[in-house]
Formats: C-alpha cells, sequence, structure tokens
C-alpha cells in the first residue's frame, strides 16, 4: 500500500492481530457494571448495544472518570456516558490502515466488523500490536532472550528505552485531592499522572484504572490523592532494553514504567504499551523492518 | 416429590459484601464450603441494607487472575510463573468484590418449577439462581441439587423396574 514504510506489519490484515470476543452491555446498563466488565477483562473500552442488539456507541475509562468527576450516581446508564458511534475497521482491512485510523481519532481501540455478516467479531488495541509484535521479535534468532543466539550478533546495536520513552512528566503534588486529579489527566489527555511529595520525588502513580475503582468504592471527590495512588512505582532506566521492558509490561499486566535517573532517582520520563505500539515495537536496529510507522 | 423452588433450594447459603477484598473473599468460599459441606462455587453479594446486588463466582474471580496476554505464553519457555502470580495477588489487594461480581442477576420465585429452573439455567449458562420472594432472598437453588433431584427420580424409576 502506498504511504506506508515496508515494515513487520507490511502485508498483514487486522484479523491477525486482533483480540476476538467483544464485551458488550446494554445502553441502559450501570456505570458499575461497565467498571466490573473493564477491571474483570483487564480491558480499557466496551460496546455499547441498543434494544435490537447494534452497537450504538463505545464506553471506555476516559468516559467513566468523566462520570466520577461529574459526581453521576454509579447506577446511571451507560447511554449517558458513551462516545457515539463506534469506530469499527473490517477483519480484512490491512493493519496499517486500522493503526492509522486509530491515530487520526486519537482512540486506543477500534472494533472490527466482519464484512460479510456486518456484525461485530473483535477489538484492536494497542497493547495487542505489541504482543504481537513480541511475539514476532521473540522468535527472531537476534532476540536477546533467543537461546540460539549468535554471541556473534552482539555487535549489533538494540534498542533502548531512551529512544521512545516520553519525556514530559505530569504530576500533581501530594496534597492533590482527586477532583485536581481528574481535571490534569483530562487536561493533558493522558492516562496516568504522578503524584510527587515536596520535594518533586515520586511517591506514587494515578491512572485511570485507580479512578476508576476509587468511583466504584464510593470514593469522594475530595479525598487526598495519596489515598487513591498506587505506589510503589514501577520504574525502568533510561539505557534499558527496550525488549525487557515490554516483556515486564506485557507479563506482569502493566501498562507503563516510569523511567528514573539512575543517579538521583528522579523521574525523567514514561514508557507505556501505547508508546511502544505507536513508536516502534521491534527492538532491535539490527531488524529495521521491525518498526511500525503510522502514517503522520 | 420436589417440584419447585422451594422444594430443591438451599437455605443454609453465605452471603458476601461488595467491600469485601478479593483475597478476603476467597477465605469465606472456603469456610462456606467447609460449613455447607460441599464445594461453593458462587456466592451472592449483598448490599448493607440486605438487597442482593450481584453474584459473586470463582469464574469472576479466576477471570481476574488471567493474565491479559496469556495467548502469547505459549512460545515464551522462560517465564517466572511465581513472580507473575505474586504480581497477580499484589493488584488484587485494591479489588474488592463490587468491583469484579456480576451485577446482571437472575432470581426465580419460591414456587417456580423445577424444569423451568432447569430451562433458565441451561439458557442462561447459570449454575446458581437465588430465590427471591418480596426482595426477601429464601435460598438459592443449585445446579448439582437440580442435577441429582432429577437424578435420583432417574434411579428411584430404574429401581423399580
Amino acid at each position: 500500500m502506498s504511504g506506508f514504510k515496508q515494515h513487520t506489519l507490511s502485508g498483514r490484515v487486522v484479523g491477525q492481530a486482533m483480540r476476538r470476543g467483544i464485551n458488550r452491555l446494554g445502553k441502559d446498563s450501570t456505570i458499575s457494571s461497565a467498571i466490573s466488565i473493564l477491571i474483570k477483562y483487564k480491558i480499557g473500552g466496551l460496546l455499547v448495544m441498543d434494544e435490537a442488539h447494534q452497537p450504538v456507541g463505545v464506553v471506555s475509562k476516559t468516559n467513566i472518570v468523566g462520570a466520577y468527576y461529574a459526581s453521576l450516581p454509579l447506577d446511571s446508564p451507560l447511554e449517558y456516558i458513551m462516545t457515539s458511534p463506534a469506530l469499527f475497521c473490517r477483519v480484512d482491512d490491512p493493519l496499517e490502515t486500522a493503526l492509522a485510523e486509530m491515530s487520526k481519532h486519537q482512540i486506543y481501540r477500534i472494533y472490527v466488523k466482519d464484512p460479510e455478516s456486518d456484525s461485530a467479531v473483535g477489538a484492536l488495541a494497542y497493547p495487542d500490536i505489541v504482543g504481537m509484535l513480541y511475539e514476532f521479535c521473540s522468535r527472531c534468532p537476534k532476540s536477546l532472550f533467543s537461546h540460539t543466539r549468535d554471541a556473534g550478533l552482539e555487535i549489533v546495536e538494540r534498542a533502548r528505552i531512551g529512544h521512545c520513552m516520553t519525556r514530559e512528566i505530569k504530576d500533581v503534588p501530594s496534597d492533590s485531592l482527586v477532583d485536581k486529579v481528574l481535571e490534569e489527566l483530562s487536561l493533558h489527555h493522558i492516562g496516568a499522572i504522578l503524584v510527587t511529595d515536596e520535594s518533586g520525588r515520586g511517591i506514587g502513580v494515578i491512572s485511570k484504572t485507580d479512578l476508576i475503582l476509587a468511583y466504584n468504592h464510593g470514593v469522594p471527590l475530595d479525598t487526598s490523592a495519596t489515598e487513591v495512588m498506587s505506589a510503589p512505582i514501577r520504574s525502568c532506566r533510561e539505557d534499558d532494553m527496550l525488549e525487557e521492558a515490554i516483556r515486564t509490561m506485557i507479563f506482569s499486566d502493566v501498562h507503563r514504567l516510569f523511567v528514573k535517573d539512575p543517579d538521583d532517582e528522579r523521574i525523567i520520563g514514561v514508557f507505556s504499551l501505547t508508546d511502544a505500539a505507536m513508536n516502534r515495537s521491534g527492538s532491535c536496529q539490527a531488524c529495521v523492518v521491525s518498526r511500525i510507522q503510522i502514517a503522520p | 416429590m420436589k417440584r419447585v423452588a422451594r422444594d430443591i433450594m438451599d437455605t443454609g447459603f453465605h452471603t458476601i459484601s461488595p467491600q469485601t477484598p478479593i483475597s478476603e473473599a476467597v477465605t469465606v468460599f472456603k469456610q462456606a464450603s467447609r460449613e455447607e459441606g460441599r464445594r461453593i462455587f458462587g456466592m451472592m453479594v449483598l448490599d448493607d441494607d440486605g438487597k442482593l446486588i450481584g453474584m459473586l463466582s470463582m469464574y469472576d474471580i479466576l477471570l481476574f487472575m488471567r493474565p491479559k496476554h496469556v495467548h502469547i505464553w505459549g512460545q515464551m519457555d522462560d517465564i517466572d510463573i511465581t513472580g507473575i502470580i505474586d504480581q497477580s495477588l499484589d493488584k488484587a489487594r485494591s479489588i474488592q468484590v463490587g468491583d469484579i461480581m456480576s451485577q446482571e442477576i437472575v432470581t426465580i420465585g419460591p414456587d417456580t418449577h423445577k424444569f423451568l429452573i432447569l430451562d433458565i439455567m441451561i439458557k442462561k449458562h447459570i449454575r446458581r439462581l437465588p430465590v427471591v420472594e418480596d426482595g426477601n432472598i429464601l435460598g438459592i437453588v443449585y445446579i448439582s441439587d437440580l442435577f441429582y433431584d432429577v437424578l435420583d427420580r432417574f434411579t428411584d424409576n430404574e429401581a423399580e423396574r
């Protein structure tokens, strides 16, 4: 396809990378029931259906965090908070087209329709792309983890965290309240924020997952940020191998690692599965094809 | 002869609160199994007013414990399983019963016929049904009790032949 460079994903279609099986709820279902599904299945969003079982929208963690900020009762229907309409691609679409679509709409997940039955059959999200590329890399004889690795390949330069981490970190002081955290996340369109002490040192992280749990537990908006944050902070170093960081995230079900300065332990960046999917996921410079190039 | 929900239901059921941490829920399951003398795989979740607001099954807990990217594990031969289980348990610490319970509850009345109960269980893939009357919980019908009720009748008939 023109406009895209050749790389690992060339020639692959959505059907090969998507996650089959979709979590759906009726538009009259409650926000609380949506939270249960998102937490239990470790997903970021679900499809909302109307009475005729047709998809009418999507409810994501972002929508639920918004409902928390607006203090909507937990038994409010999803119809009040969903984003409509739901965006779809097709099973046989090139993966690159779907990724470009996700990038264009700034969405994290796109639903997949089977063109023959015209029904929703799966979803494609950034972590699934990283998982797919990780599989690809792990089968490569040049892989850091390969048993058959040739010692002569040591000269190959491997990608490190520093190459694709985000250097701009958003934080809130530890005396902030939950409503301030919600405002910051919404303002900067980010999935998590660092909580810092008086000296500016990171002491915890608040993600959207922490916030939807707090909402479900009835935590008031004027609660201290430290009450809902997760600690300790999961971190890595700027010169750590990309391969290792992705592996850590995939196998321990975390979405991001904060990058610490080795000298003074300051947080200098963040690296998430979304960064990995958006920038490059192939972990080694030898494999020039293993980078996802998303059309600008 | 046992005919309706009232005849088959277990009235010595155990319940759990939505604020119970998942780690504790596992203990509650074990304790209930001991007290009832049978393996308990699911429990009714009641709020502070005693209202039925959900069901928690072992399946819900296992779904939460399942690693998200497990589909690519087959190709990895050097994963530290112990570390991964510990990390899952660590995450489960902030999760409460109310966060993962199933909220779409199906209930039956005490006079629901056993074959109608069977029909509901089969069609909706449910293994246990709370028996509710005027908002009060009278008991719970387990698929195993329904199964043995039907099977016992069957073996009785065989014996008479």
